[in-house]
């Protein structure tokens, strides 16, 4: 491993260039539509009710009360978010003995069945669905969830399909080896972000202009804090892909190993966990036990977030590394 | 001489397959180095080491003194067309190629020139545009050979730079090869031994992942004492007997063509003489042109003479295929020069 030869001049060019023509490639069209097909599918199924229930407001009562819709919104938002941060069941969550909304202690990534946690988790989803605009916070739990799965049709091929076919051959006499590894990562990054920025911002300005139960200030600040999270979040997987694609020599078994390991970590955690708790560890062997505090309200704890994201990404690019620069290519 | 590759008991081993053993051999400066070996023999594999896309299991290399190892330290100075490489079939070869420039430390301005500068020296600059994707085979072949040519490299590895061109195009390709010999030295891999021997100056013959000959294409076809001539007409054995006769001729044989079976002496109307100078004040001119008179006593038409022997017959000896030939063809070969 010998960093010393990196050329960050030859990175960019290598991103930029990867980056480009990614869509040309394929696996960057496969991913721009399941991206976009997607996030837009959960956004339609998260917005589709709202816009049903203010149409019926209209009806009834010849306006739309963004302050009713939005206490309506909370009401069911707020058992089913309390079920995606993981926390609580959804019968717990939504009881009448729930405490009540307030910022909750900062105890991050602790142990959360005693009472503190409860008190956080409410804090927690109080945040998400009063404090933020609750639609797109919706938006943003879901696709937290469901990106990782996606951003494998774009990050499985970083240089495996290269590989297969020699064609980094062309390259290997013009550059490091490890330029063009980091370089096929920035690139693969970038074009995750562009897509990620595509999504939200279509979305944001969907609930803006069209649904406008928010105000603008509050939208565009909350969908830039999504944004950087989802952003932040795809680098480890972008990550952990780079390995996969660094290792074998074909393209479809790298897209095969990349949704194993995505999907078969939290699997093998959530089924594993039902059977002996110890097993729910796993989860933290990517970023899955971490990621939903990107969204949290504490600074402690997205920050602590983001430096978990930040360390599997140096974690795994390494691992990558060291493979990609020994191998026989 | 200065050599510019030098290569000391390289071996690759994959599995339990050996592709390279132990093999040694220098190449001269501006030399055009032609690497020799029938399918399998590792000439790719002895390539793609001195590229350093594979690791060599024991040896090592030095390409204008230095270890390829450090393969970042020739950057810009060697440069490769390699086997089987594609390109990215989607994208524009302008821009792939701008890109390899501007990884040299050019401006897109000054690599869009010699881009097109280079694509237009093998036929391409009209084809700039267009998606590699949509390219014929040529084509790609061509592109390939371009990209290994682009910034002025001091060691070029060819591999295979003709395989699938068009008489034509390969010719090209050789005419390009040698006028850069005056700046570069050139290695290249190739199947076509008279391609090789037109070609090349210097050569190594690989053979299941052995070197089994090296050296300068003069040394190599004039060490054996034997010529090769045409003649306009097949010899009858009374005739064969008479050439055989001159003093200094041991045998005259005919040459075996592929395939041709007991009746090939029939076809052919080219012998292989072999000499003998063992006796005193003969030399080679002499026998040779005693040779000649004797031919155009007997009215037969002498249309080339080979002195030596042909890269063929020399990389078919030393690799074994003439003895596995004559053994697939029944000992045909042995029969009909009886």
């Amino acid at each position: 491993m010998n960093l010393g030869t990196l050329n960050a001049r030859h990175i960019g060019l290598i991103a930029l260039h990867w980056s480009r023509h990614a869509v040309r490639g394929g696996a960057g069209l496969v991913y721009l539509m399941i991206a976009l097909v997607f996030g837009l599918t959960v956004a339609h199924a998260v917005i589709m009710p709202v816009e049903q229930l203010m149409a019926m407001q209209k009806r009834e009562t010849g306006r739309v009360d963004p302050n009713g819709v939005n206490s309506v919104i909370v009401s069911v938002g707020r058992p089913i978010a309390g079920f995606v941060l993981g926390i609580k069941s959804i019968g717990e969550s939504s009881g009448p003995d729930a405490p009540p909304a307030g910022p909750g202690p900062a105890n991050p990534f602790g142990g959360v069945t005693a009472q503190a946690g409860d008190v956080e988790l409410d804090a927690w989803t109080s945040y998400l669905l009063e404090t933020r605009p609750a639609l797109l916070s919706a938006i943003f739990l879901i696709l937290v969830f469901g990106m990782p799965f996606a951003i494998s049709f774009l990050a499985f091929n970083q240089v495996t399909g290269d590989i297969q076919s020699h064609g980094l051959r062309y390259l290997l006499l013009r550059t490091e080896r490890g330029n063009i590894y980091f370089g096929r990562f920035l690139g693969t990054a970038a074009f995750s972000t562009a897509v990620m920025a595509i999504l939200i911002a279509t979305i944001t300005l969907y609930l803006g202009l069209r649904v406008r139960i928010y105000p603008a200030a509050a939208l565009t600040a909350w969908a830039l804090r999504g944004f950087l999270a989802l952003s932040f979040l795809m680098l480890p997987y972008i990550a952990v892909c780079s390995i996969i694609s660094a290792s074998v020599d074909s393209p479809f078994l790298s897209l095969v190993l990349a949704k194993l390991t995505i999907g078969g970590v939290l699997l093998f955690a959530v089924l594993g966990g039902l059977k002996w708790e110890g097993l729910r560890l796993v989860k933290y062997a990517l970023p899955w036990g971490w990621q939903n505090h990107l969204l949290h309200p504490e600074p402690s704890h997205w920050l602590a977030a983001g430096l978990a994201c930040l360390v599997y990404m140096v974690v795994f690019l390494a691992l990558g590394y060291i493979r990609f620069e020994t191998r026989d290519l | 001489m200065t050599q510019v590759v030098s290569i000391q008991g390289l071996s690759k081993q994959f599995g339990r397959v050996r592709a390279l053993d132990g093999v040694s051999f220098g190449v001269p400066a501006h030399s055009i180095f032609g690497l020799l070996g029938p399918n399998g023999a590792g000439k790719t594999t002895l390539f793609s080491i001195v590229a350093n896309f594979l690791k060599a299991s024991a040896g090592a290399i030095e390409v204008l003194g230095i270890d390829t190892r450090h393969i970042s330290r020739l950057r810009g100075r060697l440069s490769i067309l390699p086997q089987d490489a594609e390109f990215q079939r989607n994208v524009p070869i302008l821009d792939q190629l701008v890109f390899f420039r501007r990884l040299a430390g050019r401006t897109r301005p000054q690599a869009r020139e010699e881009v097109l500068q280079t694509l237009d020296l093998v036929g391409l600059q009209s084809v700039a545009k267009r998606r590699v994707g949509s390219l014929s085979h040529g084509m790609i072949k061509r592109l390939g050979v371009a990209q290994a040519f682009l910034g002025s490299p001091e060691v070029i590895l060819l591999d295979e730079p003709t395989a699938g061109l068009d008489p034509a195009n390969a010719r090209q390709v050789r005419d390009l090869v040698k006028q850069l010999q005056h700046s570069a030295t050139i290695l290249v891999s190739s199947h076509n031994l008279v391609e090789v021997q037109e070609l090349c100056d210097h050569v190594a013959i690989l053979n299941h992942g052995r070197l089994v000959l090296a050296g300068s294409v003069e040394e190599i076809t004039r060490a054996h004492r034997e010529c090769q001539v045409d003649l306009s007409r097949a010899l009858r054995d009374g005739e064969r007997q008479r050439l055989t006769a001159v003093r200094g001729v041991r045998s005259v044989e005919p040459i075996s063509l592929p395939g041709a079976g007991q009746n090939h002496v029939a076809q052919t109307a080219g012998y292989v003489v072999r000499l003998d100078l063992s006796a005193e004040g003969l030399d080679q001119d002499a026998v040779t042109a005693a040779l000649l008179r004797e031919i155009l006593d007997m009215g037969i038409t002498p249309r080339r003479l080979l002195e030596g022997r042909s890269l063929e017959n020399q990389f078919l000896e030393v690799t074994g295929a003439a003895e596995d030939r004559a053994a697939r063809n029944g000992g045909t070969d042995a029969q009909g020069k009886a």
